[in-house]
């Protein structure tokens, strides 16, 4: 294109009516503001859209926008003092009702009268920066209605006081309620929370304040949380049908905080219905309650924690130092394992498996188990007893829920390490009297221990089992290779690798002819298969099957300890033997020997023996006879089994002892292990070391950790530093 | 089409142009004046009048009526000029 072209191209100005009527604005004004009347009076039928539009589309065109927008501003204002007078007529009930009437019909007229100030809405108002048409209207009212003088503290004591009925039980008009709130939050969240809401929620903290002192004093716990929840359940209902929601987290943790935070401790603690009770008597609906409400103020939480896990301890404490549960160990382990299933069983239930309380739990059983010194014992027994015969009969599956429920006892155990000397005593005299219910039980629960323990801990149990095994191979071996021998008395020997079993001390024993002979046998026989071992026979710890006929013919088989096998085996030699003549034939130490002829002789049902005099002690004076009125019901008869019981005290001492004996090379392993990596370490930090290497298996005693650096120093494995005095070198 | 679908669009020389309301509802002031809540004329007699358009222009406009409703669905497809 050239430049010619453009310079002859003009635009023409748009023809339009111009008025230059001065009074233009003047008239097209009262136009408007007439129809702004009718629109008031419900009277805008048969206006004209159109026209009312174009007048408005002209005033701001010709720049009487000004004009318009304050004539809009007085004629709307004056129409709403009107409608204000007449809402301040109203008469109780229905000022509600007028209000909201009112307020309908003012935003249908705002619709229409922005309709048809579109123009000025789109083009006048935001360049001069006024306040847009709808938004005007809201102000309007809101500075007329709902803030003057007469109706503004009327308007909130109705509401407030409509919400106190219905929290009384009466029904209001929720419908109404919605609207005018709906009114309140359309005016803009100032006023809402200004004129209502922060109001509301100052009288309903006096209402449940008041409400719940009444409560705490007539109900009980149970009720009173009842109640409780009642009432935040209907604040939360109210929200919803005719509240802004952004009120619902204001009003219930106002009802929280009156019924439930202010008032806690004294439901916890409360007499005949508090927390205690409610563990006691297992309500679990009520602890549910409790627990969802008190998870909602803060703390609430940590004090059932508190008063439970005080609670637990104290009971627990009790359990295990009461005198009368330590008499039977089975039965105190068994209280254990149904006090854990309990709580279990209320966490579950009631407290929604929360962690922190099941660590409470734990922590509560950890600190009472180890009061009892004798815990890891008990347990052992409980066990042993379970695996002889409490287990008879049970399911697989049931087997494995005991076994990991006594696992779990064990894992609160701090001294792991004398639970595992009782448990290989108790152990060897099951496998050794053949009374184990369940082969898989045993070795079930020793893999349960090696998972939690480590290789090291059930390597020798292990040991046990397979001495058992290899020993039945090698009485095969024995009898088939020395078949003249199935003639006589059966021998049945265990093999017992020293390492794994748990030392006794074997006594002397002499026994008769027909066995020993047959023991050397076997004696030459398993020497000529393993060279280099030493065989050495534990007498204390055998049994004998032996057929005996009475004086009168009849016929019994008994079961009986190898050292009474022997005394009964003198008795086919002599009538009558005095107590001195079997001590002196036998061997068998004093005390071992009273024990084997107070069984025999003084127990009854299982008196083979005839003692005279007649007395339940053994005097060395005493004399003995076969008793032939002997009778039991039974064919076979069994005196003398070697049951585990729970040890004497002596017994107890002894095994304490040797415990304590066994820690220490394994302290001294420890200090040796860290020492080694460490170079030089402080002596503080060597204690928490070694205790911290250690805590599996027991808690070791600072002091004894002491004397064992002592011993490591006079041994030359570490050294004082000699500037500092309690810093340790490792010497190589 | 039904009485009910369709706006009569008055101009100023008096010329009727009836057409679909959706057509004539693509200008925002004739949709205002439709669906206002009071009861206007123009809604009850379903007539618009624009004393000040005259009859060509209003001609024109019914025509981009219809042009913008027929392009109104398809973004950038062939649009005809207007």
């Amino acid at each position: 294109m050239s430049n010619q072209k453009k310079r002859n191209f003009q635009i023409e100005a748009f023809k339009h009516r111009v008025v230059v009527d001065p009074k233009y604005a003047d008239k097209t004004w009262k136009v408007l503001e007439h129809a702004i009347h009718e629109i008031y009076n419900h009277n805008a039928s048969g206006l004209s859209f159109e026209e009312l539009y174009r007048n408005a589309y002209n005033m701001v065109l010709h720049k009487f926008g000004e004009k318009l927008y304050s004539g809009l501003v007085s004629t709307m204002t004056s129409h709403l003092k009107e409608i204000s007078k007449s809402i301040e007529a109203a008469q109780g009930e229905s000022f509600l009702e007028e209000l909201n009437r009112k307020w309908n019909d003012h935003n249908k007229a705002l619709q229409m009268i922005r309709d048809i100030l579109m123009y000025m809405d789109r083009t006048y108002i935001p360049s001069n920066h006024k306040t847009p048409v709808h938004e005007l209207g809201l102000n309007l009212w809101r500075d007329n209605i709902i803030h003057s003088s007469k109706i503004q503290s009327r308007l909130l004591n109705t509401l407030l006081e409509l919400v106190h009925r219905e929290r009384t039980g009466e029904v209001i008009d929720r419908g109404l309620m919605r609207n005018i709130i709906k009114m309140l939050m359309d005016l803009g969240s100032a006023v809402y929370q200004e004129d209502f809401e922060k109001h509301f929620l100052e009288v309903s903290a006096e209402f449940y304040k008041v409400e719940s002192q009444k409560f705490i004093e007539c109900c009980d716990c149970g009720e009173y949380l009842k109640k409780a929840e009642k009432r935040l359940n209907e604040e939360i209902e109210r929200v919803t049908h005719y509240l802004d929601a952004k009120s619902e987290i204001k009003i219930t943790s106002v009802v929280e905080k009156e019924m439930i935070a202010n008032h806690m401790p004294r439901l916890v603690h409360m007499e005949n219905s508090g927390l205690v009770n409610m563990l006691l008597d297992d309500k679990y609906e009520d602890l549910g309650r409790m627990y969802n409400l008190f998870r909602r103020v803060p703390n609430g939480l940590l004090t059932i924690r508190e008063v439970m896990t005080s609670h637990l301890r104290e009971t627990g404490k009790q359990l295990v130092t009461d005198p009368e549960r330590l008499k039977d160990p089975v039965e105190f382990v068994q209280r254990l394992l149904d006090e854990k299933d309990k709580y279990d069983s209320i966490i579950n239930k009631a407290f929604s498996n929360d962690k922190t309380f099941q660590n409470a739990l734990t922590n509560s059983f950890e600190y009472f188990i180890n009061l009892n010194a004798r815990s890891p014992e008990f347990i052992s027994l409980f066990v042993d007893d379970k695996l002889r015969k409490g287990l008879k009969g049970v399911s697989e599956e049931d087997v494995e829920i005991i076994l990991d429920k006594v696992m779990m006892l064990f894992r609160y155990l701090q001294e792991k390490d004398v639970f595992e000397k009782y448990y290989k005593q108790h152990l060897a005299k099951r496998l050794l009297s053949g009374k184990t219910v369940s082969d898989d039980a045993e070795r079930s629960l020793i893999v349960k221990l090696k998972t939690e323990c480590g290789y090291q801990f059930t390597s020798k149990l292990e040991g046990m089992f397979t001495d058992m095994k290899t020993s039945q191979d090698t009485m095969q071996g024995f009898y088939a290779s020395h078949p003249e021998l199935g003639e006589g008395p059966t021998l049945v020997v265990q093999v017992l690798t020293t390492g794994s079993w748990p030392t006794q001390p074997s006594s002397t024993c002499n026994l008769p002819s027909e066995m020993s002979a047959l023991c050397e046998k076997f004696r030459s026989y398993y020497l000529g298969t393993h060279t280099g071992r030493r065989l050495s026979w534990q007498t204390n710890m055998g049994n004998a099957d032996m057929k005996a006929t009475f004086g009168k013919g009849q016929k019994h088989e008994l079961n009986v300890s190898t050292y009474q096998m022997c005394v009964l085996m003198l008795f086919n030699n002599a009538e009558r033997l005095s107590y001195k003549e079997i001590e002196q034939a036998t061997e068998i130490p004093a005390p071992e020997l009273k024990r084997c002829l107070q069984s025999m002789a003084c127990v009854k049902g299982k008196n083979v023996l005839r003692k005279e005099p007649m007395s339940k002690d053994i005097g060395e004076e005493d004399a003995f006879f076969v008793n032939d009125k002997f009778s039991s019901k039974f064919y076979k008869v069994k005196i003398g089994t070697v049951v585990a019981q729970k040890e004497s005290e002596p017994e107890k001492q002894e095994t304490r002892q040797r415990v304590e004996e066994d820690r220490k090379p394994q302290i001294e392993a420890a200090l040796v292990r860290i020492m080694k990596s460490r170079r030089v370490l402080d002596h503080n930090n060597l204690i928490s070391e070694v205790t911290k290497q250690l805590q599996q298996r027991f808690l070791p005693n600072p002091t004894e950790i002491k004397k064992r650096i002592e011993s490591l120093i006079e041994r030359d494995f570490l050294e004082r530093d000699n500037v500092d005095r309690k810093l340790y070198r490792y010497l190589a | 089409m039904r009485k009910e679908d369709t706006v009569k669009l008055i101009s100023a020389e008096g010329f009727e142009f009836v057409i679909s309301k959706e057509a004539a509802m693509v200008s925002q002031t004739i949709r205002n004046m439709l669906t206002s809540p009071g009861s206007f004329a123009e809604a009850q007699h379903g007539e618009v009048t624009f004393p000040e358009i005259s009859t060509t222009i209003l001609e024109k406009i019914c025509q981009y009526f219809h042009w913008s409703l027929q392009y109104a669905s398809c973004h950038m497809t062939a649009i005809a000029k207007f």
